[in-house]
């Protein structure tokens, strides 16, 4: 096949992967309503054939462009949402057990797959410009869009979640009182080191808690941490390896950049959201305020900064 | 009393320290720093396109007035956005310093012996059969050989694990304050500045070789290398849409003496490292060689590096035209000439044919237009001239190979006399390249730095404290095997963790089969 014929093979991939969460994403919302085992296993066998189909797209792109499929803002775009799903099939489904949520998870992915279908980000496969190409741009961009998918699926979904179920649980138990926030206050004859965990739950565990829509609060309350303190790290070293590949390309690792500026302050924000969850008061929804911010300033770093503010990452097209 | 003031002195000394030693204070001078980093990445920032503030300046003279009071145009170099990074560095230290020592003194004490164990979350009982000091004996060595720390007494046992955690924490902060410091001392101590040097021509790394382009650190003591530069080569390669591929300085590294310490290629991402300075490539531009002669005596001969305008939305940088300035100083009266060269003559002639802006990547018949002013040059720099009170005196088009009237912008006919009159000529095309050169000493210090931080972020994320106490007592024939224990963190993966350090634990002490 030729590198056109690869391109619009990627390009038919992709629709279809969309096409498919859509469905899949329409599913898992039915499953979290009537709770039938059927539509459960209907909307994951849906998922998997669109997370593959997904696969094969960003494959097939990387064929076409000869290089690695992670050039431009469209390419961006597709990595990010296949990884949010696979995150959400390996991590929620996977490791938490969560079946619930897929409905939310997708509908990130389908937007993130929309706007760069309606935002007009499609550029044809090309070389990358010199300053692109560079082998760090494989370990800086792939550590970038795993700490924003994780990012996105704790300090985002997870946390909006958290909120609408802490409110629900809040507004039902009124009448009970709340158990005591097992804080641990930091100071200096009570170092961190001896307070409760950060990752422990706040408020009604598992057993406790009633049946609905959703887990219970606590239950996403740590799963929410558990992936932000899982991407934090993904995400630090995401920001250094941008930081030596900007050395070798323009000589200064660090120069206040815009993107570099709001990767920052993004971590800077989920910095202060660990130092907040191993802080008394500070925990639940105080946290997830944090943690809403923080998603909210990702976003800034992933879209506002590379289609509004013009800099050296201004990468949307060329 | 007389010691009165100085006591106070001393109160609000210590509460300016308490206040600082908080981590509520780190905290929020981080997010002051996030918040200052808002601003300087929402307002154009002198440093990095000055021509943005310029435009904002002329747009909004009001806010402008108070943003560049404020500082906003450069918060990276604002005395306040340099205040927070000190009061952060003086916060960090003093929650590190107490913090370290309280953590050492913890890791060298050993385990405390609790009173009572059954009234820790995890306990369990089991009966064993060996006696009690030879069981405690085995139980010390499977607790030593799953890495826990452990103190014994008669027939007790205390043992913990997991300091990794509060380690890995204050590894994480001292790294990160030592990214902060090697950034500073990098920074202060070095510079960095665009050099454009001319294919064929050598260039100095001195005060004058950048050209105003020279960023200083504030502790920077003048001492520039005097290393030289010569570039014998410069190649672009981009494909037909403009797209660039690659681009490539062929260059000779020498000594402050001019001989040489190696030859070298530059390219973007590739940059040459020599004599303390790193060099990278940062750009590149048409340096055309223009002669201009006055009744047959040459007045200037030599390349002049042209540059170009910010090319306006939706038009690609390359499809604008290049220009350049060329000051005759010596004549009477003065002479001043703008050039404007179109590297593609084809491209030119299809932009005014179409209107369409053409991407010029090539030089093919290129072509100066050029507009001849007299009268007294007043602008010193080389980049621009002043027109205001200038005449303009004839425009023209020069071909490369040409030589034209600069006083009518005709051509010389074949034939004429080439040694008459106020002429230019445009024999060569060259191209220059611009390179930043930049020292930073601290670079190695932030990498190491960075490196340190990451190490100690995953322990003090992933891992927890964990504290066991076993004891065993004798009775009835039998020994009991008394096991306490609690995780500070991660406590819902604790039970399992647990319950198989007692069955390990029975086992070594001899399970009783039922």
């Amino acid at each position: 096949m030729s590198d056109l014929e690869w391109a619009r093979f990627s390009n038919d991939l992709f629709n279809l992967a969309l096409f498919a969460y859509l469905i899949s994403m329409v599913g898992y919302f039915a499953y979290m309503a009537f709770r039938r085992e059927p539509i459960w296993v209907a909307s994951k066998a849906v998922l998997l054939a669109g997370l593959l189909a997904h696969a094969a797209s960003i494959a097939s792109r990387g064929v076409a462009a000869h290089r690695v499929p992670w050039g431009n803002m469209w390419e961006y775009s597709s990595l990010l949402a296949f990884l949010v799903v696979l995150a959400y099939v390996a991590v929620i489904e996977g490791a938490f057990k969560v079946r619930s949520l897929g409905g939310v998870a997708l509908a990130f992915s389908v937007l993130t797959m929309g706007i760069a279908l309606l935002g007009d980000f499609y550029v044809g496969p090309a070389p990358l410009v010199p300053a692109l190409n560079s082998y760090w741009i494989k370990v800086h961009v792939v550590a970038a869009i795993i700490g924003s998918s994780l990012f996105a699926l704790g300090g985002g979904v997870l946390t909006c979640l958290y909120l609408a179920k802490d409110f629900k649980e809040r507004r039902e138990e009124r009448a009970v009182v709340p158990p005591p926030i097992m804080g641990g206050a930091i100071d200096l004859n009570d170092p961190p080191d001896f307070a409760t965990g950060a990752d422990e739950p706040v408020g009604l565990t598992e057993q406790t808690g009633r049946r609905g829509l959703l887990p219970p609060s606590a239950v996403l309350d740590r799963m929410a941490y558990r992936t932000i303190a899982f991407a934090f790290p993904i995400w630090t070293f995401a920001v250094i390896a941008g930081a030596i590949w900007a050395q070798e390309a323009w000589g200064r690792y660090w120069g206040w950049d815009p993107k570099e500026t709001w990767s920052f302050i993004t971590w800077v924000i989920y910095a202060g959201y660990l130092h907040a969850r191993a802080t008394s008061g500070w925990k639940g929804r105080r946290a997830a305020v944090v943690a809403l911010v923080g998603f909210v300033s990702l976003l800034i770093t992933y879209y506002a900064v590379n289609l509004f503010i013009v800099g050296l990452h201004s990468y949307k097209g060329f | 009393m007389a010691c009165g003031p100085s006591l106070s002195l001393l109160r609000s000394v210590a509460l300016v320290w308490r206040t600082l030693r908080s981590m509520r204070t780190a905290l929020i001078l981080l997010l002051m720093l996030a918040g200052a980093s808002v601003i300087g990445s929402l307002i154009p920032q002198l440093p990095n396109s000055p021509e943005k503030v310029f435009g904002y300046t002329a747009d909004h003279p009001l806010a402008a007035e108070i943003y560049s009071r404020l500082g906003f145009f450069d918060v990276f170099g604002a005395w306040w956005f340099s205040l927070i990074i000190t009061l952060l560095v003086v916060s960090l230290i003093a929650c590190l310093i107490p913090r370290t020592r309280g953590t050492v003194r913890s890791v060298r004490q050993k385990p405390i012996q609790a009173r009572e164990i059954d009234s820790f979350p995890h306990y369990e009982e089991r009966n064993v059969t060996l006696p009690a000091g030879a069981a405690t004996t085995v139980c010390r060595k499977v607790l030593r050989r799953k890495l826990f720390r452990v103190a014994a007494s008669e027939n007790s046992l205390a043992a913990e694990k997991g300091s990794a955690r509060e380690i890995g924490s204050l590894l994480f902060h001292w790294a990160f304050l030592l990214i902060v410091v090697g950034a500073i001392y990098g920074k202060g101590t070095g510079y960095s500045g665009r050099a454009a040097v001319i294919e064929g021509e050598t260039w100095t790394d001195s005060l004058a070789g950048y050209d105003g382009s020279i960023r200083t650190g504030r502790f920077f003591g003048g001492d520039f290398s005097g290393s030289q530069i010569r570039l014998k080569d410069f190649e672009d390669t981009f494909r037909a849409s403009g797209i660039p591929m690659d681009f490539v300085s062929r260059v000779d590294l020498l000594n402050p003496d001019g001989s040489l310490v190696r030859a070298a290629e530059i390219r973007v991402n590739h940059p040459a490292t020599f004599a303390g300075v790193r060099v990278f490539q940062y750009g590149f531009g048409w340096a055309p060689v223009v002669q201009v002669r006055d009744d047959g005596k040459l007045l200037w001969s030599g390349p002049v590096a042209f540059s170009q305008d910010t090319a306006p939305e939706g038009v690609p940088q390359l499809a604008l035209p290049w220009r350049g300035v060329l000051k005759l100083p010596s004549l009477d009266p003065q002479v001043g000439i703008t050039l404007e060269l179109w590297p593609d003559g084809q491209a030119f002639l299809q932009t005014q044919l179409t209107g369409q802006p053409v991407v010029m990547v090539v030089a093919r018949d290129p072509i100066i237009r050029f507009t001849t002013y007299s009268g007294p040059l007043t602008d010193p720099s080389q980049r621009r001239l002043d027109t205001s009170i200038m005449k303009e005196q004839a425009a023209g088009i020069l071909g490369q190979g040409q030589v034209v009237d600069l006083t009518t912008g005709r051509a010389l006919e074949t034939g004429a006399d080439p040694n008459a009159g106020l002429t230019i000529s445009f024999p060569d095309l060259r191209k220059y390249s611009v390179f930043e050169v930049s020292r930073d000493n601290g670079v190695w210090m932030v990498l190491l730095a960075a490196i340190l931080v990451l190490l100690g972020l995953l322990p003090a994320l992933y891992t927890s404290k964990r504290k066991v106490w076993v004891r065993l007592e004798s009775g009835e024939g039998r020994t009991i095997l008394k096991v306490g224990g609690f995780a500070v963190q991660r406590k819902s993966q604790f039970s399992k963790e647990f319950s198989d350090l007692v069955a390990a634990l029975e086992r070594a002490a001899g399970k009783v089969n039922p």
